[in-house]
């Protein structure tokens, strides 16, 4: 089929990471988000609309809703329809996601998948980025993804699934929890063979790692030089019955990884903090009146170890990303705010001294965690001093980073007379002399004005709310 | 076939162990199956119970 070049209307911003699939693609215009579909899907997206399939999904929650829009909001004149979906508040990638948060957004696949293939439908991709948060729960986004299945074809993004969801998450519950920086690593999915060699080799005791991971890496390595012209895989037959069943079974094994939050760095920070409980009180109260101050409702707490701080800000009305360094300490968090069943708090893991850079194609498929940063105050409490002493960041540079992300900061200083700083200090020299209230605030006042700063009762600490100049 | 209309790359061999693997899981099923058929044979019935065994088959 030959068809003209589509052109472009010049107030489209397509998404940087919307071009895999021909079918559609995402942009923006006037700052609005739009989907169109193209003359490839336009039967399959037609057909999906009115199977009773996507109003199914779109009801309980699982995938994102949309309004029809004109076909004069086109981006190309080829498109055949256009939507707008419903926008997510913050994007955040699986390398951001603890380990709970993954595993939820496998399961939301394999549960739509599920569901399609009862209607007759088959998900054509099963990439983790096309699942987002949305009130701390998954939420599938690419609306496009769904084809009618014949019955007897194998699922097409079976491998796509095994890569980018279960691979990691064996490897993150069976081997390091660290390992989830492979899917920064290889934003397309961990490779099979690779997940393999890093399993320990009792994972080939468990049926369901033993068949999806170990057997299918070894059958992609034997098939991977076949010369049939894609005979032997033209020939793989399997009856819907069977392939539901294959679903059923990669379902419970990804349900069955645990991972227990704990023996990591903070995890028992909170229990462990140097806070007597009238400071702890102090604390809170000076917390809460500071984020009533910000004006806007989203909140970024850097470093929100369980999320004790996240949880007052949210009592206030605000929305909150309780990022931290650990994966154990934001694990806790996600359990805690889906077992309490609410959506005002999502927990991300984010080390501050390294965010997530641009990755993909030209480095801006995924963007980059500063580029994604819009929220209207950031709380940084007992911070400053991992990165200033733990991480040798020069306080000018960390107040810049503050001040790049966000209007307002609410910053407690913990000095070095402070227990939790002479434990920094104890092993090695001490080569930061700007270090004390007096040096924050100077290079502060540099970026910001100082609205308040108060003392924490019974603590040697301070409580600063910075305005941006 | 829809695998061939797939945008993104199956993989011979990803295609090829899902029928391996549907087929190994399909085997305890299968069994089951056969083993509830075959005491159905020697125990008899139990959807359709006459009215006397009915009784009788009751503890």
């Amino acid at each position: 089929m030959t068809s003209p070049p589509a052109t472009e209307s010049p107030a489209v911003e397509r998404d940087p990471g919307s071009w895999r699939d021909p079918g559609g693609f995402v942009y923006r215009r006037d700052g609005v988000l739009y989907r169109q579909i193209g003359p490839s899907a336009i039967d399959d997206w037609t057909a999906f609309v009115a199977s009773g399939l996507a109003e199914r999904l779109i009801a309980d929650g699982r995938l994102i809703g949309h309004d029809d829009a004109p076909l004069a909001d086109a981006a190309t004149d080829d498109a055949r329809a256009v939507i707008r979906p419903r926008p997510i508040e913050f994007v955040s990638y699986p390398y951001e996601w603890t380990f709970g948060e993954l595993q939820d957004a496998a399961l939301l696949t394999l549960d739509i998948q599920r569901a399609a293939l009862d209607a007759g439908w088959t998900l054509k991709d099963a990439s983790a980025y096309n699942v987002q948060f949305r009130d701390a729960r998954p939420v599938f986004i690419d609306s496009l993804s769904f084809e009618p299945h014949e019955d007897g074809t194998p699922w097409v993004a079976y491998r796509q699934f095994c890569e980018q969801f279960l691979a990691p998450l064996a490897l993150m519950a069976r081997r390091d929890i660290r390992l989830a920086a492979l899917l920064r690593a290889n934003p397309d999915g961990v490779p099979l063979d690779l997940a393999a060699s890093l399993l320990p080799w009792r994972t080939r005791l468990d049926l369901g790692l033993l068949s999806h991971l170990h057997l299918h890496a070894s059958s992609q390595r034997r098939h991977a030089a076949d010369d049939d012209d894609g005979q032997s895989a033209k020939s793989a037959r399997i009856s819907r019955q069977r392939l539901t069943g294959l679903i059923g079974n990669l379902r419970s094994t990804v349900a069955k990884l645990r991972w227990s939050p704990g023996g990591t760095e903070w995890a028992d920070y909170a229990d462990h903090t140097s806070y007597s409980d009238a400071a702890t009180v102090a604390k809170e109260r000076l917390v809460r009146a500071a984020v009533e101050r910000v004006a806007g409702e989203r909140i970024w707490d850097l470093g929100a170890n369980t999320g004790r701080y996240s949880r007052i800000a949210a009592e206030t009305g605000r929305r909150v990303l309780a990022w931290d360094v650990d994966p154990a300490a934001a694990e806790r968090t996600y359990r805690g705010v889906r077992s309490e069943g609410r959506g005002d708090i999502l927990p991300l893991v984010l080390d501050l001294a390294n965010p997530s850079p641009g990755i993909g194609w030209a480095g801006t498929e995924r963007r980059s965690l500063l580029e994604r940063a819009d929220p209207d105050g950031i709380l940084a409490l007992a911070l400053v001093h991992h990165l200033a002493i733990g991480r040798n960041v020069p306080l000018p540079m960390v107040v810049d980073l503050f001040a790049r992300l966000a209007p307002w900061a609410i910053v407690e200083f913990v000095p070095k007379d402070d227990v939790m700083v002479r434990r920094l200090l104890a092993t090695r020299r001490d080569v930061f002399p700007d270090y004390t209230l007096d040096g924050f605030r100077a290079a502060a006042t540099t970026r910001f004005e100082v609205v308040s700063e108060e003392p924490i009762e019974d603590s040697p600490r301070t409580l600063l709310v910075l305005r941006r100049r | 076939m829809s695998e061939l209309l797939a945008y993104i790359d199956p993989g011979s061999g990803s295609l090829i162990i899902q029928v391996v693997i549907a087929s190994i899981i399909a085997i305890p099923i299968f069994f089951r199956s056969q083993i509830s058929r075959l005491s159905r044979t020697i125990r008899g019935p139990k959807e359709e119970p006459t009215p006397v065994d009915d009784v009788a088959s009751r503890d």
